[in-house]
């Protein structure tokens, strides 16, 4: 098993509730399935919102591979400006 | 005296000088420079909280940061725009947290020889900025309700 950290901002903070929370995963889980998890559990809340994977803070393709510490975050749009 | 200040300038043109700051309080503006003599233009471009968002009356918006990678990210922008436009120095300001309508939550400047490289410069790192830079605006409505903007990087 794995342990992740995901942090969570602007509609996935919205539409899980929470700033950040850690999970543990079957090793050699990627970033997709995670986001696979994460949207079933937003309940059709993330529907229709496109996440890129920030993987230790750098933007990294969905089907990477995940590691025991990582800090993961599923970016949605950014509105910055 | 002067001499001095010259070569300053023409090492600067070759090496340029970037300064990116994430700010939690309201916006300074970079201190006026009349000693520049290699750069013909100053761009200057602040933007400013609008009063609606999405068609809903605000108060403010809330600006939120992925700490860390939303400054990262943004000294990698201003990087790839001196590498990008034959542009000098780029420095920015880009406020987090609670922003009154009407503040200033983006202060940019550009110096660079002539203007077309400066507006040029701006204009794209303004445009990445909003696709690449881990910030997010969340919407105040006059009845103080909270709700992530869904407002995108098109405009």
């Amino acid at each position: 098993m794995i342990k992740i950290k995901v942090k969570c901002f602007s509609q996935v903070k919205y539409a899980l509730g929470v700033d950040e929370f850690v999970i543990e995963l079957n090793a050699g889980t990627s970033a997709s399935e995670l986001e696979q998890k994460i949207r079933s559990e937003a309940g059709g809340k993330l529907d229709g919102i496109s996440l890129r994977i920030a993987v230790n803070q750098k933007y990294m393709p969905n089907n990477i591979e995940l590691n025991d510490g990582d800090e993961v975050a599923f970016i949605p749009p950014v509105q910055g400006g | 005296m002067e001499m001095k200040w010259h070569s300053f300038h023409r090492f600067r043109a070759d090496n340029n000088m970037i300064k990116v700051e994430i700010i939690k309080g309201p916006i300074s503006f970079f201190p006026n420079d009349d000693t520049r003599e290699q750069d013909g233009a100053e761009l200057i471009f602040n933007g400013r909280v609008r009063a609606t968002e999405y068609g809903n009356s605000i108060t403010a918006l809330e600006y939120e940061q992925y700490e860390g990678m939303a400054e990262a990210e943004l000294k990698k922008l201003a990087e790839d725009s001196c590498q990008k436009f034959p542009i000098h120095d780029l420095f920015c300001k880009h406020r987090i947290g609670r922003v009154e309508v009407g503040a200033t939550s983006l202060h940019v400047v550009i110096w660079s020889k002539h203007r077309k490289e400066a507006i040029d410069a701006m204009s794209w790192f303004i445009i990445e900025l909003k696709k690449q830079v881990p910030i997010w605006k969340w919407a105040i409505l006059e009845d103080g309700s909270r709700m992530p903007s869904k407002c995108e990087h098109d405009h």
